[in-house]
C-alpha cells in the first residue's frame, strides 16, 4: 500500500487494527457463551445464532432505516434461538453437543433462506469512531478506527465479572454451573435458571453476528462467518471462564485472524488459504495445550462435560 | 433484606420460644409401581432427639423428603405446631424453619465456605456485600463450639469438616427443626461423638428438636429420646429409647432377629505374598498428590482391610489397582510380577475387582445382564466363533448358570442391568468377579446401601473366596465390615498406610485415632 | 451354592429366565418397533413443520411436496440421481456413526472426505501409467489412510489429551479446507485449469465405472458393503462388544482391562477412513479432478444421516437415500417454486432437530414394554427416593 514511511511497522500495525476490528464478534459470541456454560451448559450452536443475528439485523436494518435497532433485532433473534436450545436440551437424553450442531445447521440454513433478498441491498451500516484522527498515516488511523460496540462488549464484560461476583442472579447462575443438586436442595430450579442463561448467551451471540453485517465486512453474504461462533467456545476455555479475560483472549484471536489480510496488506500474497487457517490452529493448539486427559481446568463450572 | 442476628445457642440471655412439634400422620408415597412409603406416622416433640431406624430401602430418606418437599406425598398429612404442612421445595421446607442435613453434601464444592453460608440463606440481597457479609460470619462463628475457615474451598475439605460445616449452616439459618441423614457415616467414632453430643445438648436447651435417620443402634441408645422404626415404607413400631432394648428396635427394624453373620472356619494361615504395592504414588482428578506412597502386601488365604474415612486416598488406590487411574510411581506386583492392570495380565493372575458403585465402575447400564456378566470373558474361545464374532448363545447359557447361582432378581438375563435393584447389580457383578478361580480379589465399600441379608451374602461369598486361597484386599468405610472380615487391619489416612494390626486385639477407638490422622500425636 | 438366609430368594431365578423368555421375545420386538416407529413419526413432523415453514413462505404446501417426491423419486433418473447423491452420504456418515457408538461424537467427515480426495488424486498422479485397477486400488488405499489418519488424530486427542473431539473435528474441518485449498491453487494446480483451479486430471481411464444397467457408479457399492460391515463389525465381533463397553461406561471397560485408547483410536482411523473413501469416489467417479466440487457439505449431511440413523450402521442406507432425495430435489424446487437452495438446508435443520428432541420419547411408551415380571423385588436402591 502506499504512503507507507512506516514500513517495518506497518505488519504490526495492521494486526492491531485488525485485532480491534475483527475482535468484536470473537467477544460477544464468548460472552454469550460464558454465561451459559456458567450455568452449566454448552451450546455449541452460537455459530447459528451468530449468522441468523447476521442476517436479522441486516434486514431490520434495511428495513428500518436504523442500523442499531437491527442490532437490536439480532440480539433478540440469538434470544430465540438461546432459548430453543435451552428447551431442548432440558429434557432428559437429549445430547446437548448433537442439539448444539443441529442449530447450527438450522442457523444456517434458516439464515441463508430468508437472506436471500438481502444480499444486493445495502442496508444502514454502524458508524466508526475515530480514535487515531491524531495521526498523520492512514494506516494508523485505519488500525484505530473501532466501533461502539466493541465499548459496549468492553464494557459487558467488565459487568458480567461483576455479575458473577457479587448479584444474587449471577451467584445463581454459577451455583447451578457448579452442582445442580446442591442448587435443588437450595430450593432453585436448575433447568429455569439454565433456560434464561442459555437465551441470555444467545442474545450475545445475535449481537455479535449483527456486527459482521452491520459493521466489518459490513455486508450480508453466504461467507459472512468463517466460525466465529465455534472458536467462541474454545476461547471460554482459553479465558478460564472469566468475562474479562475472555475480552484479551477475544484480541488475541481477532489478531490471528487478521494475520491473512494483514499480510496481504503488506503485500505477501502467496499462501492466503493457509494462513486464514490460523485461527482455527491457535484455537486447536490452546485446547490441547489446556486440556488434559485426568484432569478438569481450574475454573470449570463442574456441571460441565465440555472437557472430560 | 438484612440477616437478622443469630442467636448463639447456648449462651441465650433470653430463652427463645420451643420449637415446634412435627406430625406427620398416615403418609404414603409411591414412585411408578415402587410404594416407597405406606401410612408412616411420626411425631418429633420440642427440643428431642427423634432417631428413624430402618435398614437400607426402608424409606426413611423418603420420609424426610417428604417432609423437606423434595417430594410431595401422595397421601396423608403433615402438620407443624398445629398447622398444614405442605412444603413444595426445599426452600419453603426452609423458610418454616426445617432444615435438613443431606447424606451427600449440598455444599458447592469449587465455592468457599463463606459463599456456601451466604448462598443458602433463604432471601439474598440483589448485590451481596461480600465484606459485610464475611465480617457477620466472623462474628457468628465465634459463638459456635465449631472453627471454621470461611475462606476455604470446600472441595478442600474432608468430609468431617464438610459435616459441620452443613450443621452450621442449619443453625445459621435458624433451623428449628434438623433432620440429620446418616450424618456419622462420613466420621470418626470420635468426631461422631462430638457432633452428636453436641447436637444433644442444643437439643436438651430447647433450642432445636433433631430428627437423625440411622441404622447404628449405638447412636440411637447414646443420643436419641424417642424413636421410630420403619420397614419396608411402613412404620412399624416407635417408643421411648429408655424403654425399649437393642433386641426389640432389633426385632422390629428386620421383621425377626438380625440374623448373625456365620462366621463359618476361621482362615488358614496365610501363603505368599500374591499382591504387592511398593510406594505408590498417583494424582487425583485435580492433579493433587492423592496416593503419597503407599506400601502393603497381601498373602494368598487372608482378607487385609483398609479402613479409611472418605477423602484419605482409598478410592483413588481402588482406582489405580483396578486400571482406572494412571500412578505416578510406584510399583504393583502380583505374585512378583509387575502389574499394569491390563487385561491379558487380569486374565493370566487372575485378579478381580468389586468396585463400590459398581452400576458406575464395573457396568455398563443400558447393556444387559447377560453382557455385563460377559465382560470378562466375550473373547475367550468358548464364547467367540472364529475367533472373533461374539457368541450370544454362549454368553446367555452362562449367564442363566450364574443367574440361577447367585439368586439375582431379574425379568431376564436380556433386561439392560441399570433396571435391577442395587443388591442385585452387585450380585451380578460378585457373580461375574468370582467367576473360575480367583487368585487376587480387591473389593471396595462391596455392601454400601444393601440390605442386611444381601450385606451377609455378599460377606459370606467373599470369604470362601479367601478359603479357597485368593488374596483378599478390602476397603471399606464401615468398620463393623472390616471387623466382621478382615485378617488384619490397615488404617490409610492422607495417601499413606498410618497403622497396621492384626484383627485381634484391634480396638475401634484406635482405629478411629489414625483414620482422623491423630495417630502419631496422642497415645 | 447361594448364601444367605432362606428367605432371600424362593423362586430360583433361572425359572424366572424360562418364563420371561416369552417376555424377552416381545421386549425386543417392542424395542425394534419404538426404533422404527419414532424416527418415522418424527421425519413425518419434520416434513409437517417444513409444510408450515413453506407456508409461511409464500409457497404452495402440496404442489412443494409433490415437486420434492417427483425430484427424488418421480423417475428412473430422478432415483439415479438420487442414489447418487447416497452413495457419499452412506460414507460419510459412517464416520460419526462409527465414533459414536464409543462415545465420540465427531463431524470431521467433511475434512476426512477433501483430504481422502487429494490423497487419491496423488496416488492416482504416482500410479499413472499402471493398469486402470491398480490405480483404483491405489486411489482407494490412499484416500482410506489420508482419512483415517486424521480422524484417528481426533480420537487420539480425545483419549490420550481430553480435547474435546466435536470441537477439535470442526476445527480441523476448516483446516483440511483451508489446506485443501492452498493445494489444490498452489503446488498441485492443473496449469490448464484456469477459470476453476484443479488438480490434473486422473484420466478417463482410471474413472470409477458405472453399475451395470443403472448411472450410478460403483462408488454406491462402496457404501452399502461399507454400511454392512461396520454393522458386523461393530454389532458382532469383538471388537464391538469392547466398543459398546467403552461407548456405554469407560471406567467399566477400563477395569475390565481393555486397551480403551488402542479401541478408540482404531474406531476413528476406521471411520475417517470411511470419509477419505467418498472423496476418493467423488474425484474417480464424478469430477475426475479434485477441485472445490468436492466442497458441498456431504461430511454435514453425513452427520445428519448419522444421526437419523440413531447410529446404526444399518439404517444409514434408508436415510442416506431419503437425504440423497431431499438434496436431489432442491434444484426442481428452485426452478417450479422459486424457493432458494438453502430450502433444502432448512428442512434438513428441522429434521435433525426433530429427531434429536424425538430421543426423550425413547422407553417412555409404556404399552410398549412389558410388565416387569412378580419374581422381582421391589428395588431397594432404583427410585431417586433412598440414601
Amino acid at each position: 500500500m502506499t504512503e507507507t514511511p512506516l514500513g517495518f511497522w506497518g505488519l504490526p500495525l495492521a494486526l492491531a487494527g485488525g485485532a480491534l476490528r475483527v475482535s468484536a464478534p470473537y467477544l460477544f459470541v464468548s460472552l454469550g457463551e460464558c454465561l451459559t456454560e456458567k450455568s452449566g451448559r454448552i451450546n455449541l450452536g452460537q455459530e447459528g445464532t451468530l449468522i441468523m443475528g447476521a442476517m436479522s439485523g441486516y434486514g431490520v436494518s434495511y428495513l428500518s432505516g436504523s442500523a442499531w435497532l437491527g442490532v437490536l433485532a439480532a440480539g433478540c433473534v440469538g434470544v430465540v434461538f438461546g432459548g430453543l436450545h435451552a428447551w431442548l436440551c432440558s429434557s432428559r437424553r437429549v445430547n446437548d453437543v448433537a442439539v448444539g450442531i443441529a442449530l447450527m445447521l438450522l442457523g444456517i440454513g434458516l439464515a441463508f433462506f430468508l437472506g436471500k433478498p438481502l444480499i444486493q441491498p445495502t442496508a444502514p451500516r454502524l458508524s466508526a469512531i475515530e480514535l487515531g484522527s491524531w495521526s498523520h498515516f492512514a494506516p494508523v488511523r485505519a488500525a484505530l478506527e473501532i466501533n461502539a460496540l466493541l465499548l459496549w462488549g468492553v464494557a459487558a464484560a467488565f459487568a458480567m465479572r461483576f455479575f458473577f461476583q457479587r448479584t444474587r442472579w449471577g451467584l445463581l447462575v454459577r451455583i447451578v454451573g457448579e452442582d445442580a443438586d446442591a442448587a435443588r436442595a437450595m430450593g432453585y430450579d436448575a433447568n429455569r435458571v439454565r433456560f434464561l442463561a442459555t437465551a441470555a448467551g444467545g442474545f450475545f451471540a445475535g449481537v455479535g453476528g449483527s456486527f459482521l453485517s452491520l459493521y466489518y465486512p459490513g455486508s450480508w453474504s453466504e461467507g459472512l462467518s468463517s466460525g466465529q461462533g465455534l472458536m467462541a467456545v474454545a476461547l471460554v476455555i482459553f479465558a478460564r471462564w472469566d468475562p474479562v479475560r475472555c475480552l484479551w483472549a477475544s484480541l488475541l484471536f481477532g489478531g490471528a485472524g487478521a494475520i491473512g489480510p494483514a499480510l496481504q496488506s503488506i503485500g505477501i500474497i502467496g499462501g492466503y488459504n493457509l494462513y486464514a487457517t490460523a485461527p482455527y490452529v491457535f484455537t486447536l493448539v490452546i485446547m490441547v495445550a489446556t486440556s488434559s486427559a485426568r484432569r478438569t481446568i481450574a475454573g470449570q463450572p463442574a456441571e460441565l462435560t465440555v472437557a472430560r | 433484606m438484612s440477616v437478622r442476628p443469630v442467636r448463639a445457642p447456648h449462651t441465650t440471655t433470653r430463652r427463645r420460644a420451643p420449637p415446634p412439634v412435627l406430625e406427620v400422620e398416615g403418609l404414603s408415597k409411591r414412585f411408578g409401581k415402587f410404594q416407597a412409603l405406606d401410612g408412616v406416622s411420626l411425631r418429633a416433640e420440642p427440643g428431642s432427639v427423634h432417631a428413624l431406624l430402618g435398614e437400607n430401602g426402608a424409606g426413611k430418606s423418603t420420609l424426610v423428603k417428604c417432609i423437606m418437599g423434595y417430594h410431595q406425598a401422595d397421601g396423608g398429612h403433615m402438620r407443624l405446631a398445629g398447622e398444614q404442612l405442605a412444603p413444595k421445595s426445599p426452600r419453603e421446607a426452609q423458610a418454616l424453619g426445617i432444615g435438613m442435613v443431606y447424606q451427600h453434601f449440598t455444599l458447592v464444592p469449587n465455592m468457599t465456605v463463606c459463599e456456601n453460608l451466604v448462598l443458602a440463606r433463604a432471601t439474598l440481597p440483589l448485590v451481596v456485600d461480600w465484606p459485610k457479609e464475611h465480617a457477620a460470619l466472623t462474628s457468628f462463628l465465634t459463638r459456635m463450639p465449631f472453627k471454621i475457615d470461611l475462606d476455604a474451598t470446600v472441595r478442600s475439605l474432608s468430609a468431617g469438616e464438610k459435616q459441620k460445616i452443613e450443621i452450621l449452616k442449619q443453625l445459621y439459618l435458624e433451623s428449628r427443626i434438623v433432620i440429620l441423614d446418616e450424618p456419622t457415616s462420613v466420621l470418626t467414632p470420635a468426631e461422631a461423638d462430638e457432633v452428636l453430643s453436641m447436637l444433644h445438648g442444643m437439643a436438651r436447651a430447647g433450642d432445636i428438636s433433631i430428627i437423625i435417620i440411622t441404622h447404628k443402634f449405638r447412636e440411637v441408645t447414646q443420643f436419641a429420646d424417642e424413636v421410630t422404626v420403619l420397614r419396608r415404607g411402613r412404620g412399624v413400631g416407635r417408643g421411648r429409647v429408655g424403654e425399649l432394648t437393642t433386641g426389640a428396635m432389633a426385632e422390629m427394624m428386620m421383621g425377626g432377629a438380625i440374623p448373625a453373620e456365620a462366621k463359618g472356619p476361621a482362615a488358614g494361615a496365610a501363603g505368599d505374598v500374591r499382591l504387592g504395592i511398593t510406594d505408590l504414588q498417583a494424582a487425583d482428578d485435580v492433579g493433587v498428590p492423592a496416593l503419597r506412597g503407599v506400601t502393603l502386601h497381601v498373602r494368598a488365604g487372608e482378607i487385609v482391610g483398609i479402613a479409611a474415612i472418605a477423602g484419605n486416598g482409598q478410592e483413588e488406590l481402588v482406582e489405580v489397582l483396578a486400571g482406572q487411574r494412571p500412578r505416578s510411581s510406584g510399583l504393583v506386583q502380583i505374585s512378583g510380577a509387575s502389574f499394569e492392570a491390563r487385561r491379558d495380565e487380569m486374565r493370566l493372575r487372575r485378579v478381580r475387582c468389586l468396585p463400590e458403585e459398581p452400576l458406575r465402575n464395573a457396568c455398563v447400564a443400558t447393556m444387559t445382564v447377560a453382557e455385563n456378566m460377559a465382560f470378562r470373558t466375550f473373547d475367550e474361545s468358548r464364547y467367540t466363533v472364529l475367533g472373533w464374532l461374539v457368541s450370544q448363545k454362549a454368553i446367555s447359557r452362562e449367564a442363566v448358570k450364574l443367574v440361577a447361582e447367585y439368586g439375582i432378581r431379574a425379568p431376564s438375563i436380556h433386561t439392560p442391568i441399570g433396571k435391577l435393584s442395587g443388591g442385585n447389580v452387585q450380585r451380578s457383578v460378585l457373580a461375574r468377579e468370582l467367576e473360575g478361580e480367583v487368585d487376587v480379589l480387591i473389593a471396595a465399600n462391596p455392601c454400601m446401601g444393601l440390605d442386611f441379608a444381601a450385606v451377609a451374602e455378599i460377606h459370606a461369598r467373599i470369604r470362601t473366596a479367601r478359603d479357597r486361597g485368593a488374596a483378599v484386599l478390602l476397603v471399606s468405610a464401615d468398620l463393623d465390615e472390616i471387623f466382621a472380615l478382615a485378617t488384619r487391619i490397615l488404617v490409610m489416612s492422607e495417601g499413606r498406610i498410618a497403622f497396621e494390626t492384626p484383627i485381634e486385639g484391634a480396638e475401634p477407638a484406635v482405629l478411629g485415632k489414625y483414620m482422623a490422622g491423630h495417630g502419631a500425636h496422642d497415645l | 451354592m447361594t448364601a444367605g438366609s432362606p428367605q432371600t430368594n424362593p423362586t430360583p431365578a433361572i425359572g424366572a429366565h424360562t418364563r420371561a423368555a416369552g417376555g424377552e421375545w416381545v421386549a425386543r420386538l417392542a424395542v425394534g418397533t419404538e426404533s422404527i416407529l419414532v424416527p418415522v413419526a418424527g421425519i413425518a413432523v419434520s416434513f409437517a413443520l417444513f409444510g408450515v415453514f413453506v407456508a409461511l413462505a409464500g409457497a404452495n404446501v402440496l404442489d412443494v411436496y409433490y415437486q420434492m417426491y417427483r425430484g427424488a423419486f418421480g423417475s428412473w433418473f430422478s432415483f439415479q440421481n438420487t442414489l447418487l447423491r447416497a452413495a457419499p452420504l452412506t460414507l460419510t456418515a459412517l464416520c460419526t456413526a462409527l465414533p459414536a457408538q464409543l462415545g465420540l461424537v465427531i463431524i470431521g467427515g467433511e475434512g476426512a472426505l477433501v483430504l481422502g480426495a487429494l490423497g487419491a488424486v496423488v496416488a492416482a498422479h504416482t500410479l499413472e501409467g499402471s493398469s486402470s485397477w491398480a490405480v483404483l486400488l491405489g486411489m482407494g488405499v490412499a484416500a482410506c489412510a489420508v482419512g483415517g489418519t486424521w480422524i484417528g488424530m481426533q480420537g487420539a486427542l480425545r483419549t490420550l489429551r481430553g480435547v474435546n473431539e466435536t470441537i477439535s473435528s470442526l476445527l480441523l474441518n476448516y483446516i483440511a479446507i483451508g489446506i485443501f485449498k492452498h493445494l489444490v491453487e498452489g503446488p498441485m494446480r492443473d496449469p490448464a485449469s484456469l477459470n476453476k483451479p484443479s488438480t490434473r486430471p486422473i484420466g478417463e481411464a482410471n474413472a470409477l465405472g458405472s453399475i451395470p444397467g443403472m448411472d450410478v457408479h460403483w462408488g454406491l457399492v462402496y457404501g452399502v458393503i461399507g454400511c454392512m460391515v461396520a454393522y458386523v463389525l461393530m454389532r458382532r465381533t469383538t471388537f464391538g462388544f469392547a466398543a459398546k463397553m467403552i461407548g456405554g461406561n469407560p471406567r467399566a471397560a477400563l477395569l475390565s482391562g481393555l486397551p480403551v485408547h488402542r479401541i478408540i483410536i482404531v474406531a476413528c482411523a476406521l471411520a475417517g477412513a470411511a470419509a477419505g473413501l467418498a472423496g476418493m469416489e467423488e474425484v474417480a467417479a464424478v469430477h475426475g479432478t479434485a477441485n472445490a466440487s468436492l466442497i458441498v457439505g456431504y461430511g454435514y449431511t453425513g452427520v445428519l444421516v448419522a444421526f437419523l440413523a440413531r447410529q446404526h450402521p444399518l439404517g444409514i442406507l434408508p436415510v442416506s437415500v431419503l437425504l440423497g432425495g431431499i438434496g436431489a430435489s432442491g434444484g426442481l424446487l428452485q426452478r417450479t417454486e422459486h424457493l432458494p437452495d438453502a430450502t433444502v438446508n432448512v428442512l434438513q435443520g428441522i429434521l435433525f432437530i426433530v429427531i434429536l428432541a424425538s430421543e426423550t420419547l425413547r422407553g417412555r411408551f409404556n404399552i410398549l414394554t412389558p410388565p416387569i415380571q412378580k419374581t422381582q423385588r421391589p428395588a431397594a436402591a432404583a427410585p431417586p427416593a433412598a440414601a
